[in-house]
């Protein structure tokens, strides 16, 4: 599924943080949007996914304007997975995944064996099968995304909206949750702090800086030196490996 | 693959039948709950002229017709049962909107009582009864003004808490302190100026909680009123968890949970009125109940709404029976009793801080 966004604009009182952005994402397409701190990656993305509402312009998923939609038939369109959040309660994995069926379900509808099936096919997807039975807030940082993970994808989407969702991860943890999404054949949208991730993983990237974007091509168009110093100010140098796989050294 | 699901299969009907089981035993405990409770009493009476009363009039046996009235038929079917049926729908309705509030706050602390919205009920109703406010409403204008004493509380509530910024618990709980501080500053008020003796007699006995002004008629409006409400919340368990998670989560997950918070807080108060109006204040019900469930069963909504509702009532009816027996020749109020057993809960969970909606810990 496409989505684009059409002369984003939103502001905080006087100060404007999004300046009019226009991005899109081509169906199965994974694109990363990057910048540095206060950008306003976060904000694109939660008017992208209907958090915010823009002052100006539109979003649109597969051709239908968001804020035409009803809330259960955007979350039929697109999955989210934000940041790292702790949670005051105690609820089951399983139960946890299962609220991801709910955009799918009738006012009285039941939960039937099908949505339970989906639930553990997700589980077993992001490796966390054997994980049902336990208490979501006593698993770590990293199996807790995975299973927010599973849960965008118990909503069977055909898009998916990453908004910094390996923020606080460890490095394994970081890795994983990027491969296990690079598997899905579905269209992703990610904020990313790390340049490395965003070079392994984005088919396209745009940068962001101070509302309004500086630049967009494949990683290797938009990850240059001269981009990194102007937009973070810190020297880098871009390297090669043997797998011919971009690393970005930072000087 | 094959395999996996099959056990997952096995493991899901394994986890429902569990729930089921102990559904049906919460229900029949009730049942038993109900038919024990009818035996005590001041009045000294045998179990065989309890049950024969209360069997002539549920199946009309002609060989029971002896007892179709007099002494023994009043006493059982127009005292204690009513009592124990009131007993039964306040605890359950207690139960169920301490379950409510607690989604609706996202606080495992809120509860009628604590949030104040049973003193806003308390208010409405001392300003029927003394000051003859709301009498357009007839004959339930008591119960009519409580409910709307209780909404404008929850309302208030809410608002004070989230001044400033998000509620938290801290915030919540000061709210509903203050706020259920004016509202009895505002009824005692109405009740000294109004300065009639037996109806402050009648209120003070009203503020500590009884469930002695049982009659048919109420237990007429409480019950059909807390099963209705019950069974409502329970078909909403979904947007129930949903809460949980917060407002930006829940859209993501296609419920936008504004207008149903309202909703929900609306229902809540009319059974907590009606709770009020029925039984005076009774505290704590609504977060000792769901406490124990949440241990025991975690916080799925689906689960946590009926075993609330089916303990809850079975709790209050033993309070009750409590009561009656514990002291000699008079009645404890119900509403002391229940705080001297909820508060030191409440306490505990306030300083267990690591209390997440259950504790599975």
């Amino acid at each position: 599924m496409k989505i684009c966004t059409e002369d984003i604009r939103v502001s905080f009182q006087a100060h404007e943080i999004l300046k009019g952005i226009s991005i899109d994402a081509k169906d199965k397409e994974f694109v990363g949007i990057i910048g540095p701190n206060g950008s306003g990656k976060s904000t694109l993305l939660k008017c992208i996914y209907r958090i915010l509402r823009p002052d100006r312009g539109a979003v649109y998923l597969g051709g239908e304007e968001l804020q035409s939609m009803s809330v259960k038939s955007s979350a039929k369109k697109m999955a989210v997975v934000a940041q790292h959040n702790y949670y005051n309660f105690d609820f089951s994995v399983r139960e946890v995944v299962l609220m991801g069926r709910s955009p799918h379900k009738k006012t009285l509808e039941r939960d039937n064996a099908r949505d339970y099936e989906i639930v553990e096919e997700a589980l077993r997807t992001v490796q966390m099968g054997e994980f049902g039975d336990r208490i979501f807030s006593t698993l770590s940082g990293g199996e807790q995304q995975r299973v927010i993970l599973a849960r965008a994808l118990a909503q069977q989407t055909p898009a998916l909206i990453l908004d910094e969702p390996t923020n606080h991860l460890d490095i394994t943890h970081q890795l994983l949750l990027m491969e296990l999404v690079k598997k899905l054949d579905v269209t992703v949208i990610s904020a990313i702090h790390d340049l490395n991730i965003a070079a392994a993983y984005c088919d396209r990237i745009y940068v962001l800086k101070d509302g309004q974007l500086e630049g967009c091509g494949t990683p290797k168009e938009v990850l240059t030196p001269e981009m990194i110093r102007r937009i973070y100010k810190v020297n880098a140098e871009i390297a090669y490996d043997s797998k011919g796989k971009m690393h970005i050294l930072f000087l | 693959m094959k395999k996996a699901a099959a056990s997952d299969k096995k493991s899901s009907i394994l986890r429902t039948s569990l729930f089921v089981l102990v559904l049906a035993g919460l229900f029949v405990f009730l049942i038993f709950s109900i038919l024990t409770a009818v035996t005590f009493g001041n009045a000294d009476l045998s179990l065989k002229e309890v049950y024969s009363v209360i069997a002539y009039k549920l199946f009309h046996i002609k060989s029971l017709s002896s007892y179709g009235e007099g002494a023994v038929h009043d006493v059982v079917w127009l005292i204690r049962l009513p009592r124990v049926l009131l007993a039964l729908g306040v605890g359950m309705a207690l139960s169920v909107c301490g379950v409510v509030m607690q989604a609706i706050v996202q606080n495992p602390l809120a509860d009628p009582y604590v949030l104040g919205v049973s003193s806003g009920a308390s208010l409405g109703a001392t300003l029927a009864l003394m000051a003859g406010i709301g009498s357009i409403f007839g004959s339930n204008s008591v119960g009519v003004m409580a409910f709307i004493g209780a909404l404008i509380t929850s309302f208030a509530v809410l608002a004070v808490a989230n001044m400033g910024g998000k509620a938290t618990s801290g915030k919540l709980i000061l709210a509903g302190m203050a706020i259920s501080s004016v509202c009895s500053a505002f009824s005692n008020f109405v009740i000294y100026i109004t300065n009639d003796k037996n109806a402050s007699a009648e209120i003070v006995r009203w503020t500590m909680g009884s469930l002695g002004g049982a009659s048919w008629e109420r237990v007429m409006i409480m019950l059909p009123l807390t099963i209705a409400c019950a069974l409502i919340f329970w078909t909403q368990y979904r947007n129930l968890n949903l809460m949980l998670l917060g407002d930006d989560v829940s859209i993501t997950l296609g419920t936008d949970l504004h207008r149903i918070r309202t909703v929900y807080l609306i229902l809540a108060s009319v059974l907590v009125g009606f709770a009020v109006y029925s039984a005076g204040m009774i505290g704590f019900v609504g977060l000792v109940i769901p406490h124990i469930i949440r241990i025991l069963f975690g916080t799925d909504h689906k689960k946590l709404i009926p075993l609330s509702a089916l303990l809850g009532a079975s709790f209050l009816i033993w309070c009750d029976v409590l009561c009656r027996i514990i002291l000699k020749n008079s009645e404890m109020p119900i509403g002391v009793l229940v705080s001297i057993i909820g508060a030191p809960c409440f306490i505990y969970l306030l300083v267990r801080k690591s209390y997440g909606f259950g504790g599975a810990k």
